[in-house]
């Protein structure tokens, strides 16, 4: 699985207007609905998942990055986009550092495996410090999504 | 077990290029295997299994040779005709692919 | 009397008549059988036969289909071989009569055959591979069965072979199998590990030894010195058998303190385990003494099997390990794969550098269906007992907390199909990089345990490949930079309350073990084999004394002077050894 084929272009939102953890997850996720990667009525309930999932053990891994993620009945294909923040948003992050690049991740409680390989392309990219250097560079949403594309072709 | 045990000969000549060989062996031994009847080859004074296929090719039998066929028991009369006619068809092989 | 120079990678010393387990050209020796066993010898045959047929005429068909009868007829001449009552009588009598296996009477017959067939006219000799073709198709029957067969051996024996495969010890019978030797293999090969977690003495890379034996020749195989006898003369087999002596008595003062605490002289209580491989060998921990498994590997799954082990596969051999363990702690480490044919055959392109490559958890970071599969298995097991969990090769932040969101997806996951999860399972690292010895204080503040495993860490801070015979010199435990890495890794531990465990071979010597309880250690985990001999020494010595070896090692430059040194010591606490 490539990350263009996950990341939904038009709902990357590079400057995060939020201030916090929560809002900045209802951002990215009303920000897939708003793109039509997932059905308007299941903002909520996506929402509310993510949170929860991020209650229990923070997905911020560190160097400025968190990988927020559920799975949800209502979606066929793991879906997800990015967000950046030149603020730095409270993620609780294990290293106790803000994060800049969100990669958010919403996938299909049926099918557990498309989950598992979305997260080991996005786990492979967020490992290389040239990736995550490149995204925070990256101001634009066309840039970002270049960005997508050619370490997708590195791979 | 009352049946009678009779016993049938023929001789045939082995008409293929390259004798009685692996293949042609085979044929004879499979189709040999299927009659109840003991088969056996003689070749001058050497007689063997009809029935094994390693014994069939120590006769090392060359095209030209000319083998006696005998069976003994209920069918031979069917196994001896056939056999030869296995034989003498050339062990239904085309030559040309013989090798 | 022959002299075979291999590596030694099992102590050990040990004189028995051999098996010889054949390689794949099939050198079939001539092995008896007793006479009450001719029956089921036959049985062996005959079922080989049908067998054997049975595969052909399966063969056959799908050739046929695909390429039409003309070629598929070659098979009717095998088929005809297989029936042919000409050889089958031959090899039979030869098994009721001399009273050998069936291998031997498959091989002999067919071989005798083959040889009249080369004298045959030319067209006929070329059909001599056509008889070499069934007998490797026999034999490879006979012989799939003579492994499973090393299970109920009747005598007391030592296995040379070619090499051993997982699949092939995994069916030793244990009380019989008393050590190996193999013509191939290095000291990390499946070999080694197998012979050093039952205890027996193994040298391997012996390049022709299996070739050089005949079944039932005497053996002796030197795992101290990495030799093997074969048909030792008498004034050897004194020798070594005055040895054996010496140390069987030593042996027995071990058994003496079996169920004595690992407590040191002046007091102090050292935690110490035993790594396993396999189940069973949970069994021989108890049995040794050992208060836990410090290092469950799991990569016996993966080896040795044509497919994935399933997630029941997992967790039955979990579960066995801990229904043997009862309340005591069982680490269980995450699959350990790389540089083998298990990870490269799921390589795109062949990895240049293996041993650097795509392996351990990054593999199963890449290959997250697999993890998860495993995972799933503990996270069910944790509920049946003492469980923590171990990644191992981290090397960096990312890794580790990668790992651990895995780890708590597939709890949630569990928990929404209903199972019963433990939330608060212990989750570790190994520490067998310098990174990750580097970065110590970092990581300790993220995991509940560090595991030392000193074999990875000596060979990745030396650059040294052990099983380089050019290089392996330089592969020691006592050079001054390993063990600065491994004391910060200690004082790391100290510093945020975490427990640190050694599990590398390291900790089963004994002069080692003073200096690491010197530096701070208070967990080792061994060799289950080792564990008397461990516990001897910590009984044996004060904290106080390793303190001050310790403190002495640091001031040396050599790892030459600090091994003089701590033999030196040791052997004042503990002459018997030396």
């Amino acid at each position: 699985m490539k990350l263009s084929d996950i990341i939904v272009t038009d709902a990357i939102i590079p400057e995060l207007g939020s201030a916090t953890r929560d809002e900045a997850i209802e951002q990215l996720i009303k920000s897939l609905a708003q793109a039509n990667a997932i059905p308007k009525r299941t903002v909520k309930e996506a929402t509310m998942a993510v949170i929860s999932r991020e209650n229990q053990a923070t997905t911020g891994i560190g160097k400025g990055v968190a990988l927020p993620h559920a799975k949800l009945k209502s979606i066929k294909h793991p879906v997800g986009t990015i967000g950046r923040s030149s603020r730095g948003i409270d993620f609780g992050s294990l290293d106790s550092k803000p994060v800049y690049i969100i990669i958010l991740l919403l996938s299909c409680t049926d099918n557990p495996d498309e989950h598992l390989q979305a997260m080991e392309t996005i786990f492979d990219h967020v490992q290389q410090d040239i990736f995550r250097k490149f995204l925070l560079q990256s101001d634009t949403v066309e840039k970002i999504a270049e960005l997508i594309s050619e370490a997708d072709e590195l791979r | 077990m009352c049946v009678k045990l009779s016993t049938r000969e023929i001789e045939v000549t082995i008409p293929n290029k390259h004798g009685l060989h692996a293949r042609p062996a085979t044929r004879f031994v499979q189709l040999a295997s299927k009659y109840e009847s003991n088969i056996e080859v003689i070749k001058d004074n050497i007689v063997v299994d009809g029935k094994s296929v390693t014994s069939m090719l120590t006769l090392n039998a060359t095209k030209g040779t000319s083998l006696k066929i005998r069976a003994t028991g209920p069918d031979a009369d069917e196994a001896v005709k056939e056999l030869a006619a296995l034989v003498e068809s050339g062990f239904g092989e085309n030559d040309q692919k013989d090798g | 009397m022959e002299i075979k120079k291999g590596i030694a990678v099992s102590p050990g010393v040990v004189i028995r008549p051999a098996v010889v387990l054949d390689a794949e050209e099939y050198h079939i020796p001539e092995r008896h059988i007793s006479p009450d066993r001719v029956d089921d010898e036959l049985k062996r045959l005959e079922k080989a036969l049908s067998q054997s047929t049975q595969e052909l005429n399966e063969l056959r068909s799908t050739t046929a289909k695909q390429l039409g009868n003309e070629t598929a007829a070659i098979f009717d001449f095998h088929l005809a071989l297989l029936k042919d009552k000409n050889l089958i009588n031959k090899m039979r009598q030869l098994i009721e009569t001399k009273h050998v296996v069936a291998e031997f009477a498959v091989a002999s017959v067919l071989r005798e055959y083959a040889k009249q067939f080369l004298k045959m006219p030319e067209y006929l000799a070329g059909r001599v591979k056509d008889v070499y073709d069934i007998e490797r198709r026999i034999l490879h029957r006979l012989i799939g069965q003579t492994h499973q067969r090393l299970i109920d051996l009747d005598e007391e024996v030592v296995v040379l072979a070619h090499d051993l495969t997982p699949s092939q010890t995994a069916n030793f019978d244990r009380r019989h199998v008393l050590g190996l030797a193999t013509d191939a293999g290095g000291r990390t090969s499946h070999t080694a590990i197998i012979a050093r977690a039952l205890g027996i003495p193994a040298v391997v890379g012996l390049k022709d030894a299996s070739i050089s034996t005949n079944p039932g020749d005497t053996v002796i195989i030197d795992g101290n010195r990495g030799i093997v006898i074969i048909n030792p003369d008498e004034e050897t087999v004194e020798e070594y058998q005055h040895y054996l002596q010496k140390r069987v008595e030593f042996e027995h003062t071990l058994d003496q303190i079996r169920d004595l605490p690992a407590i040191t002289a002046d007091g102090h209580e050292i935690n110490l385990l035993g790594n396993i491989e396999f189940p069973e060998e949970a069994q021989t921990v108890l049995e040794k003494g050992g208060k836990g498994i410090g290092l469950y590997r799991t990569e016996f799954l993966y080896l040795g099997t044509e497919t994935e082990p399933t997630e029941e596969d997992h967790y039955r051999a979990y579960c066995k390990v801990l229904e043997i363990m009862g309340d005591l702690p069982v680490c269980i480490r995450t699959l350990d794969l790389g540089a083998d044919k298990y990870t490269q055959s799921r390589s795109p392109v062949p990895e240049r550098n293996p041993f650097l490559g795509l392996r351990s958890i990054r593999f199963c970071l890449q290959h997250l269906d697999l993890f998860r599969t495993q995972l799933r298995a503990i996270l069910r097991a944790s509920m049946k007992g003492n469980v923590s969990l171990l990644f191992p090769l981290i090397t960096n932040l990312t890794e580790l907390r990668q790992a651990k969101m895995i780890v708590r997806d597939t709890m949630e996951d569990l928990e929404e199909e209903g199972y019963e999860v433990r939330t608060d399972v212990p989750i570790g690292m190994m520490v067998e990089v310098p990174s990750a010895a580097l970065q110590c204080n970092q990581f300790a503040q993220e995991v509940d345990f560090f595991s030392i495993g000193t074999n990875d860490l000596i060979q990745y801070t030396m650059a040294v490949d052990r099983t380089n015979e050019r290089v392996s010199p330089l592969f020691s435990a006592a050079n001054p930079s390993v063990l600065r890495l491994i004391k910060e890794v200690i004082r790391a531990g100290q510093r945020y309350d975490v427990d640190v465990a050694l599990c590398g071979e390291m900790g089963s010597e004994p002069e080692y073990v003073l200096l690491l309880l010197g530096m701070g250690l208070r967990t080792l985990s061994v060799a289950p084999p080792a564990i008397p001999e461990v516990k001897k020494t910590i009984r044996s010595i004060t904290i106080e004394h390793a303190r001050k070896v310790a403190r002495q090692v640091a001031t040396f430059e050599s790892d030459k002077e600090i091994i003089r040194y701590l033999r030196d010591q040791i052997s004042q606490v503990l002459p018997e050894l030396y």
